[in-house]
């Protein structure tokens, strides 16, 4: 098609030739085509089918409001062809079609529509029962849209940004630049916000004078590079509005372009001050078959023009309700498009100049028509025109009907907000009534038409805005109110909501193919609320949300409830208000995860590393996983396993005790010198929620360890459960500061003794010994003598920097010993097989301190210090029906259950949380929380495993620890 | 057996042109076209101190005062001390002589905690918008500042030392197990400017460049 | 997300950097006299007002402040000044 190419307001570069595929055929597009625009220069007319009655689609609008031209485009369904850039070799696939989108074999639908009314698959499909499981698959494989390959792969780079505004303003129309540039006066860093790849809104594209013979297109370049030209004012263009929350939180996609780093980002704005002058779409005008290909609104007849230099006919007919479409007719005939009649439905207030100029073109004009029948089955071939009170019709040829019923204030970001819309009765618009603190809505948005009052209440709601950031600003504000109310207000506008025709073809939402009959149905069956319509027709839930039925549905809804006040509101919308990727949402990586500073040495031993919480650990270090070897290694030898991960914390001061009495359900003022005391944390309810070790370094000042995944949360928990007292104590957290290295098995102090530069026979270094000394003068160690995994075993504690020097000391000085390395998983065998609880593991939410047997960490006499968790470990000490642990071996020893596996009898009994074949006792053995009364010695449990098939699994209950009952090992 | 030495957390993988050791640390000093940045330089083996008291201002560090309020930091003598609230605050040992550990139980040495990075040269500005909504830029505060928040999504304390844009810099800590990720996403949002390890020395140039 | 907190040392920020401490209750009660259902009121009854209430927060992931706002739950807004801890 030959494009206009000397209009002063196109896009479009047509020296930059573009091709595309589509239907297996190569069509060339030109440099700054949309997908859309070069497809409909193509003579593309059926961009795809529409959802339930496969109807043909075509271009509508060419701004997102329809889900009409979303198409596949390189592999990625939905894709809105109407605003995304055309690139070179793209792929494009119509959607919902089989065969091509001009002959599509499911075609046949729209002639079925008498059975499937209004919400048919909640009515009919379910009666009689066996109906629906096939139903329900013939449903599914018809619903929806675009479909994706499952293993797709999205390309591109996606990133974000969290820019700072004090002002932001939504759109970049002459509203958005008048606010911006007014707000940038005042010194604030203001950011602006355009969806289209250019600033300039309704202007950009329109030839009417301004004023003092300037165009509209000519102000808008003026305003946009005067907008470029101020440093404070951050544009970001082709970047829609997503998202509107609390305190002025701004979400927005940006599309990058050709010099960006990115496909596509994610852009988060915390504003002070809110600015929304996003315009107006316009109201669809609802006659039968108002979505054949061929029919389109106002200014995507006239944006194709003006913008991309295509005339979108060769014969036109019009039937419009707003004085922009007269000035469209008149300029499109101007272009060349041959126009019979502009059927306007308004009997009177049209601009008499525009009206004049049209009879001077000799274009018909009829005053209180409309259209009211589309012919033509697959695009647009004649007209029928009616009077709205339906009493005479006229039928025209044309293949281009302009349809708009009048205007539309694209209210979303406000509504996101939560600001009150109300019907205004002269414009026939749902209007803001009540805005959110520091958001202001200024131009089209607020049924204004004229451009100086439009640039007016820009600027007006710039100098709010400013206001808001503290700018002193009251007497331009006097002044700009003064000159806005000067300057002409908001024109009455159509009322008309529906042609005059029973609308069984009358499509209020081409999303969901929901027709005014459907609506109908819906409200006599009862539905007398919009958003109660809204979900039983599903008008509005389709990708273009309420960019189709946004007016019409509410207003509809209104007439035929006979309420004259339009009490309605226009359903919701919700973020995003246009569809985006979800790989936008993703971004860049955002996992964040620890290392311990014996990574790298345990990878290079052939540690398998896994993430558990915050860290990766070594799970195991070979691929046996059950890790015999480890285990017996550690049974027979020596082992070392890196416990980096424990919180570490100082804590100090004069009131330090104090909180350790708090937080501790132990007495700490029992802490001997050269001592570890064992300790354990509940919360308010007795439950357990940490144990770990404590040692006095000196006066008030102790040293002690957490579990993992509690090094996070304790400073947080002892400032907490303190924040009422004054005390006077101070924490640091030491957790990374220190890497830990286990040293465990038999071996260990023969180990050791290589290398510490200190005497650590059992004597001088006695079990629950804690000592500090160096190793290789050099590094110095926190040396805990401890015995989670039920042998002799010392915890080195060193800084995180000397770490990597001193495993690789204790692998050498072990190297005789056959030391080796074991992981997480042989830890939790042993440990285990001593009985030896892990939180979280052998705990949930419910357990107490009792529960688990840990008792005697719970000092009952220290109530002067309000010990968290003391009242309820008092108050559930001999509680009934109980969960209480207890340890079982299995009768059967090949068959080891899954952890997690119940107990039951007539009913579920408790749950075993860990079972594992013992390899030093060849028996299977576990740990299982259980009521208390099984918990008895010699009780035969019940397991049922998941895909057990009824046949349980039974063991018995038996004292604990399984391993050294009498603690030798640890002493040794 | 001398083969002990002190690791920082930090690897880039480009390797330095010139290191030295310095207490058991391997010291990049400098690497290969390190250009004009913008720069990441690994500071990890430089001192660092907690220091808590409840009546903190009135405690002299090396004859230097407490910061009055929380945010503000003040340095001397190569030596940046940042208040973090009412009882507490980080020293970080910047440059000169690595001065004596306080003989004070006040004072805790957590070098070993965090990795202790600098970002600074031009257009960092850019990069932290893709990493934080923290703010570095705000026109009522006075360099150098202090802020405490997320930094691609992980806790940091950044000091902001100077924010005019083509010399602008900070110098951040976090958990020293992060450091491998942290770098990782930091270069890969720095990769569009340019961004680039580099080592001790040009910072310490610019350090003298803006401070004297 | 969109929830921001005012922290007493570091001023407005993003809600996510902060962990909810409930609502404010007052010191610990003594242990003498408390019976199960006395002290379960205390530890998990909250009165759920829709308004204003007094609330603790711990800046997690900034200067690790605990402090009280207060927090207006019907538009999930802060009024008035918070106090520092």
């Amino acid at each position: 098609m030959n494009r206009l190419s000397q209009l002063p307001t196109l896009r479009i570069n047509p020296a930059q030739k573009i091709s595309l595929n589509y239907k297996r055929k190569t069509y060339q597009g030109i440099g700054g085509d949309t997908i859309a625009t070069a497809l409909y220069a193509n003579g593309i007319r059926i961009f795809s089918r529409s959802l339930k009655y496969h109807r043909p689609r075509g271009l509508y609008s060419l701004d997102g409001e329809c889900s009409n031209t979303r198409m596949e485009i390189n592999g990625i369904p939905n894709v809105c062809t109407e605003n995304t850039l055309l690139k070179n070799g793209m792929t494009i696939k119509a959607q919902n079609v089989i065969g091509t989108a001009e002959n599509d074999l499911m075609g046949f639908m729209d002639r079925l529509d008498w059975a499937m009314p209004a919400g048919f698959y909640y009515r009919t499909m379910h009666k009689p029962a066996p109906i629906w499981p096939i139903a329900l698959k013939q449903v599914r494989k018809a619903a929806g849209l675009g479909k994706i390959s499952p293993d797709f792969q999205m390309n591109g780079k996606y990133e974000e940004i969290y820019p700072k505004a004090d002002v932001c303003v939504i759109g970049g129309g002459p509203a958005g630049m008048s606010a911006a540039l007014t707000a940038a006066k005042q010194g604030l860093r203001v950011i602006l916000l355009e969806s289209r790849p250019w600033l300039g809104g309704f202007f950009d594209y329109r030839a009417a004078e301004y004023s003092n013979g300037i165009h509209l297109f000519e102000r808008a370049r003026e305003l946009a590079k005067t907008v470029s030209e101020t440093p404070n004012i951050r544009g970001f263009i082709h970047t829609a509005m997503v998202g509107a929350y609390n305190n002025n939180l701004i979400t927005a996609f940006q599309v990058g372009g050709e010099s960006d780093h990115f496909d596509e980002r994610y852009i988060e704005i915390r504003a002070d001050s809110v600015v929304v002058a996003t315009g107006c779409i316009e109201r669809p005008l609802l006659f039968e078959n108002n979505e054949r290909p061929g029919v389109m609104q106002i200014s995507c007849a006239h944006r194709l023009a003006r913008t991309y230099g295509l005339l979108p006919g060769e014969k036109a007919v019009f039937s419009i309700g707003h004085d922009l479409g007269l000035e469209a007719a008149l300029d499109l005939s101007n272009l060349g498009l041959k126009i019979s009649y502009v059927a306007d439905i308004r009997e009177d207030g049209q601009d008499p100049g525009l009206v004049a100029d049209l009879a001077k073109k000799k274009i018909r004009f009829l005053r209180g028509w409309v259209a009211i029948l589309a012919h033509g089955d697959k695009s647009v071939k004649k007209v029928t025109l009616s009077t709205i009170q339906g009493t005479h019709h006229r039928d025209v040829d044309c293949d281009l009907l302009v349809a708009s019923a009048g205007m539309t204030p694209l209210t979303g970001p406000l509504t996101l907000a939560q600001a009150q819309l109300a019907y205004d009765n002269h414009t026939g618009c749902f209007l803001p009534k009540k805005l959110p603190v520091k958001m202001h809505a200024a131009g089209r948005l607020m049924g204004l038409n004229d451009p100086l009052s439009i640039e007016a209440s820009g600027n007006l709601a710039g100098l709010m805005a400013a206001a808001d950031c503290g700018a002193t600003v009251e007497a331009d504000l006097k002044q700009t109110r003064e000159r806005l109310n000067d300057l002409p207000g908001p024109v009455r506008g159509c009322k008309l909501v529906q042609a005059p025709v029973k609308g069984r073809k009358s499509f209020i939402c081409f999303d969901e193919d929901t027709t005014i009959k459907n609506v109908e149905q819906a409200l006599e069956m009862g539905f007398d609320a919009t958003e109660l319509v809204k979900r039983f027709t599903a008008a509005g839930t389709g990708p273009g949300q309420w960019g189709i039925p946004g007016h019409n549905l509410p207003l509809f809804v209104a007439q035929y409830l006979e309420d004259s006040t339009v009490s309605a509101r226009p359903t919701t919308v919700r973020s995003p208000l246009v569809p985006a990727f979800i790989a936008t949402y993703a971004g860049r990586n955002h996992d964040m995860c620890k290392r311990t500073p014996a990574h790298d040495s345990q990878k290079s031993s052939g540690g398998i590393m896994r993430r558990s919480g915050v860290w990766k650990r070594a799970r195991y270090f070979s691929r046996d996983s059950g890790c015999r070897e480890e285990i017996e290694n550690v049974r027979n030898n020596v082992g070392m396993f890196d416990a980096s991960t424990l919180g570490k914390f100082r804590i100090w001061g004069p009131d330090a005790l104090k909180a350790l009495q708090r937080v501790y359900a132990g007495n700490m003022s029992k802490i001997s010198d050269g001592k570890v005391k064992y300790a354990a944390m509940c919360n308010d309810d007795g439950c357990i929620i940490d144990d770990g070790v404590v040692v006095k370094r000196g006066e008030n000042d102790y040293y002690f360890t957490t579990s993992t995944g509690r090094a996070g949360n304790t400073v947080e928990w002892f400032r907490y459960h303190t924040r009422y007292d004054g005390w006077d104590f101070h924490m640091i957290n030491l957790t990374d500061a220190f890497g830990v290295i286990n040293l465990a098995g038999p071996n260990a102090r023969k180990v050791l003794e290589k290398v510490a530069d200190t005497d650590v026979s059992n004597e001088a270094f006695p079990f629950i010994g804690y000592r500090e000394f160096t190793i290789n003068n050099e590094i110095p160690v926190r040396a805990l003598r401890l015995g989670f995994v039920g042998e002799l075993s010392y915890e080195l504690h060193v800084p995180s920097s000397y770490m990597q020097s001193l495993w690789g000391l204790v692998a050498e000085a072990g190297k005789q010993f056959d030391i080796q390395n074991f992981g997480l998983e042989a830890q939790n065998v042993l440990r285990m097989e001593k009985g030896h609880v892990i939180i979280g593991s052998e705990s949930e939410q419910r357990t107490t301190l009792h529960d688990v047997g840990l008792r005697f960490l719970w000092d009952r006499n220290k109530t002067q210090a309000k010990t968290v968790g003391a009242v309820a470990l008092k108050q559930t000490e001999k509680q009934e029906g109980r969960l209480t642990l207890a340890g079982f071996k299995m009768e059967n020893p090949s068959h080891t259950p899954k952890d997690g596996s119940i107990i039951v009898d007539s009913s579920i009994r408790g749950y075993v949380c860990i079972a594992r074949f013992s390899f030093v006792l060849k028996e299977s053995i576990g740990l299982a929380l259980v009521d208390s009364p099984l918990a008895k010695e010699g009780t035969r449990l019940q397991i049922y495993e998941d895909e057990c098939k009824g046949q349980h699994l039974y063991g018995t209950v038996v004292p604990t620890p399984f391993y050294d009952p009498e603690g030798k090992r640890l002493r040794m | 057996m001398k083969n002990i030495i002190r690791r920082s957390p930090v690897s880039f993988d480009s390797r330095p042109a010139k290191t030295e050791m310095r207490d058991n640390w391997t010291v990049a000093l400098e690497y290969e076209a390190e250009e004009t940045g913008p720069y990441l330089i690994d500071l990890s083996h430089r001192a660092r101190w907690d220091f808590q008291d409840v009546d903190i201002s009135k405690i002299q560090t090396w004859g230097m005062n407490v910061p009055e309020s929380p945010g503000q930091c003040l340095f001397e003598n190569g030596i940046i001390i940042n208040r973090m609230n009412r009882t507490q605050v980080s020293i970080w040992h910047l440059s000169g002589a690595k001065p004596d550990v306080p003989d004070n139980p006040a004072f805790t040495d957590v070098t070993d905690t965090t990795v202790f990075l600098a970002l600074f040269s031009k257009d960092i500005f850019s990069i932290t918008e893709k990493l934080t909504s923290l703010y570095f830029l705000d026109p009522l505060k006075e360099t150098p500042f202090l802020l405490q928040g997320p930094f691609s999504h992980i806790p940091c304390q950044i000091v902001t030392l100077e924010k005019i844009p083509e010399r602008s810099g900070i110098l951040f800590t976090c958990s020293r197990g992060y450091a491998r990720d942290i770098i990782a996403s930091i270069l890969e949002a720095g990769a569009e400017f340019g961004l680039r390890p580099a080592g001790e020395n040009v910072l310490i140039k610019w350090l003298n460049e803006l401070w004297g | 997300m969109a929830l921001t907190i005012t922290c007493p040392i570091c001023d407005k920020r993003n809600g996510y950097e902060f962990r909810y401490g409930g609502v404010d209750k007052g010191p610990r009660p003594d242990e003498e006299g408390l019976t199960p259902t006395s002290w379960c009121d205390h530890v998990h009854m909250n009165k759920c007002v829709a308004g204003i209430q007094k609330e603790w927060w711990f800046h997690r992931d900034g200067c690790g402040a605990w402090f009280t706002i207060y927090r207006d739950t019907t538009t999930n807004l802060e009024v008035d000044k918070p106090e520092a801890n």
